[in-house]
């Protein structure tokens, strides 16, 4: 019986076609997607202003998520990222209107918060041994508490100042939103660290085989904190811009991203390349939900069809993934 | 061959016969045809040197690969392909080294593991469970409560619960595969008076070991196995220790051409005292000198890759002193053995090794990062480019370009990709682990000619291997190592097959008789 399982092997062509389409699939997806929307909707979908608006919405998810893909890629889960971001929102806010700091200075300290809780994290990953999904999910619960904590729940609305909602809703150089440059600085910048530095070579050869990468001399449970920390700093700037979008901290306003974000690293890590996490992947991803939700919009899908899409695509993303894992080790 | 006569009743069939099977992995021959035969209620030897196919063997009886050739009789009739579920009906039953367990259950679940359980309304009535195993239980002598976690107990109780549930299943043939690898002197003694009551009590045993001491002993014939052949069975009234050693290391081969120069007079470059690490280290000295290169010998598990290990940081000495060129050298990580000048090419090439998936260039570039600078931070991927080409052009390495994922190069050239990884820094020390294990022969040479390169070009060379050929032809100096301490050294003309398994099994005997 166990040699009937081991013999089941596919023919090296229908490997290689079912290689490519794995490959291939996410973003065969994304263009179908657009190429049906456009045909369905020629009116509202396919207009430079729709494009710039999904591109400016999904732009916080793509910096959480590019951030969850450095974690992913050293072989974590950061599941703290939506609750850390929620914090950050309201902590920014209080900082700003409360404490009357300068929103530079706010700014600062808050993603010096994102790093330190990215540093707990990994610290409690890699010293204490705690399972990174425990780990974060605690983390998180935690610094959910800490939000309420701060807020007693009430969203801090009152005294924004207008300087501060223009650093998400203001536009720059021809018109771009901002969301969508710091987007693309941060993304940018987190691909050139994992594809093209030292460091990042070592992050992922962490990820590939972190007993390898130990015995070839790379400090392992440094690299998977600096993994966290990116995600935690990430998160912190998602959380900053999602409350100068809204103009008030509010307690769980970025929890959902958490979900998004999953989805977008996953549907990126089938993106290319055999199951391998990567930044450019988390972006194609994060493009295929911000266009399906976008579609789903147009055509005035009831609310439930939203949760029903986002929770497929988890389903098909980390299924999408395996199976191109499984295609390259077979 | 030689003793047909089994003890227990002439005339009955042997219980279980294995006939002419031969066995391959890729183009290496585990079994060239092998024979043995088990009689009911015999204890049973079966010994060879590392390699020598014992486990092959176990794992065909087990059903757990199919042999190529061959055949295997139970009580006379030829069965068909085994798998596990058949061999446990057929009556066979085996414990391997790394016992099966399920960690949070008790000990009465783990003994039921896997065996239809008596039911009452369609719950599981452990308590009649319990009643019905209780003489098992108390003729293996399990003092344990039956449901205590199996978590605590010792290695000897969870022996005695892998018998029991063999016992359970109605086992005729329980096979132990070094049953004694990890317990004390007396608990060993505990378990051999089990052995002898099974054996009275008509179950066979197939007792599998490098202690020879236990074999003579216990049993009543043994099976000698040589390079996957079965070279000797050996009846109770001729088992000695000379007559097993001499079927084990076999007739003096013609002697390998010597090496050129045996360099054995290099400065000192790693001295290590007294280290430990227990229980598989216990107390080693080494002097490594420049230039040689020297060969650590001796069994599976006599805690050689266990020191390789603590040289190179990846794991803590208990006790003991190291020092580098003078000195004192106490690496935290592999990462400071790194920096310090060590590299290792560890046991296991695929998990402790390589990036299966990534290319061949990414397999060599994570310790010469520093040669691939570019602009800053970044690297340059043309320097990295010109580096892989470098390393693959001279070990030639076969590979269709340094971009090819290293898991669909051969054994042979994944091994020269993980030596390969450390040429360019050329590290003071190179440890290699088994550095030939599973490397087709072409390949072999090749990577023996570079470890004489590299020692002659000044490296300091460690080489632990279990082939008892590789070391004579490549070392200048073989320190024979067992339970756990250095037995035996030989250098330059007197180190030899003969030697190294000898010294081997013979250390084994006086460490008995110093415990």
């Amino acid at each position: 019986m166990s040699q009937a399982t081991t013999q089941r092997r596919l023919s090296p062509g229908a490997k290689a076609a079912l290689g490519i389409f794995a490959r291939y699939a996410t973003i065969l997806g994304l263009v179908l997607m657009i190429i049906a929307f456009s045909v369905l909707s020629p009116r509202a979908f396919p207009t430079l202003s729709n494009f710039t608006n999904v591109l400016n919405q999904a732009s916080l998810a793509m910096i959480i998520a590019g951030g969850l893909t450095l974690a992913v890629v050293v072989g974590e889960l950061d599941l703290s990222i939506g609750f850390a971001a929620s914090l950050h929102g309201v902590l920014v806010t209080g900082l700003i209107v409360s404490n009357k700091l300068p929103i530079p200075v706010a700014i600062l300290i808050i993603i010096a918060a994102g790093a330190l809780i990215g540093l707990v994290n990994g610290l409690i990953v890699t010293k204490l041994k705690v399972n990174s999904v425990i780990a974060t999910l605690g983390v998180g619960t935690i610094l959910t508490g800490l939000a309420f904590a701060y807020s007693a729940g009430v969203p801090i609305v009152a005294g924004v100042p207008e300087a501060f909602l223009q650093i998400s809703l203001g536009r720059w150089l021809f018109g771009i939103p901002n969301n969508i440059i710091f987007m693309v600085l941060v993304l940018g910048g987190l691909w050139v660290l994992v594809e093209r530095t030292a460091i990042g070579q070592e992050i992922q050869a962490v990820g590939g085989n972190p007993a390898a990468a130990r015995l070839a001399g790379i400090d392992v449970d440094k690299i998977k904190i600096l993994g966290f920390v990116i995600s935690g700093m990430c998160a912190a700037l998602t959380g900053i811009l999602l409350a100068s979008r809204l103009g008030s901290g509010t307690t769980s306003a970025a929890d959902s991203y958490l979900l998004t974000a999953f989805a977008a690293v996953f549907l990126g890590s089938a993106t290319l390349r055999d199951g391998e996490f990567h930044v450019f992947g988390t972006f194609i991803g994060a493009l295929i939900i911000a266009f399906g939700f976008n579609g789903l919009n147009i055509f005035g899908a009831p609310t439930f069809s939203q949760f029903v899409f986002q929770g497929a695509i988890l389903i098909v993303a980390v299924g999408l993934s395996s199976l191109g894992r499984m295609l390259a080790e077979s | 061959m030689l003793d047909q006569t089994s003890l227990v009743g002439a005339a009955a069939p042997p219980l279980v016969c294995a006939r002419a099977i031969a066995k391959s992995y890729g183009g290496a021959k585990a079994l060239r045809g092998v024979d043995i035969e088990i009689a009911p209620g015999e204890v049973h030897g079966l010994v060879g040197a590392n390699g020598a196919g014992k486990s092959t063997l176990i794992k065909v009886l087990a059903g757990l690969t199919q042999p190529d050739a061959g055949q295997v009789l139970v009580d006379g009739q030829a069965v068909g392909p085994l798998n596990p579920q058949a061999a446990t009906q057929l009556g066979m039953s085996f414990i391997h080294q790394e016992l099966a367990f399920v960690p949070g259950m008790t000990v009465l679940q783990n003994i039921m593991l896997g065996v239809p359980k008596k039911t009452r309304a369609g719950l599981v009535d452990w308590r009649a469970i319990a009643r019905d195993i209780a003489p098992i239980v108390e003729r293996v002598g399990i003092t344990a409560p039956l449901n205590a976690n199996v978590k605590g107990l010792s290695t000897a109780e969870n022996w005695l619960i892998n018998i029991c549930r063999a016992l359970v299943r109605k086992a005729r043939l329980i096979v132990m595969d070094e049953p004694t690898a990890s317990l004390s002197a007396h608990e060993a003694e505990k378990l051999f008076a089990i052995i002898r009551d099974l054996s009275a009590s008509g179950v066979a045993v197939l007792y599998v070991s490098h202690r020879l001491d236990e074999i003579l002993d216990l049993c009543h014939r043994v099976t000698v196995f040589r390079d996957g052949e079965s070279v000797a069975e050996i009846g109770r009234d001729e088992l000695t220790r000379p007559r097993l050693v001499e079927a084990i290391v076999g007739k003096p081969m013609a002697a390998t051409a010597p090496l050129a120069a045996r360099n054995t007079s290099g400065a000192p470059v790693l001295e290590v005292i007294n280290l430990a690490r227990h229980p598989r280290v216990r107390g080693v000295s080494l002097t490594l000198r420049r230039g040689e290169v020297l060969g650590i010998g001796g069994l599976v598990g006599a805690g050689r890759s266990e020191l390789a290990r603590l040289i190179y940081g990846a794991d803590r000495p208990d006790a003991g002193t190291m020092s580098l060129e003078g000195q004192p050298f106490a690496p935290r990580s592999p990462a400071a053995a790194v920096k310090a000048g060590l590299g290792l090419v560890p046991e296991e090439r695929r998990t402790e090794a390589l990036f299966l998936s990534k290319s061949v260039a990414f397999n060599l570039q994570l310790t010469n990062m520093d040669k691939m600078g570019a602009l800053g931070p970044l690297l340059s991927f043309k320097k990295r480019e010109t580096l892989a080409l470098q390393i693959v052009r001279d070990l030639a390495v076969k590979t269709q370009s340094p971009d090819t994922p290293v898991g669909r190069l051969s054994g042979g050239n994944q091994q020269k990709v993980v030596i390969g990884r450390w040429l360019l820094r050329a590290p003071k020390i190179l440890i290699l682990d088994e550095p030939t294990r599973g490397v087709d022969i072409g390949a072999r040479g090749e990577i023996h000619r570079l470890i004489r390169q590299l020692a002659a070009q000044g490296m300091a060379v460690l080489v632990i291997s279990s082939e008892p050929d590789e070391l004579p032809d490549l070392c200048d100096r073989v320190l024979v190592m067992a339970e756990g301490r250095m037995v035996a050294e030989f250098t330059g003309p007197e180190v030899t097959r003969q030697a190294i398994v000898s010294a081997s099994y013979e250390a084994q005997a006086a460490e008995r008789i110093v415990s």
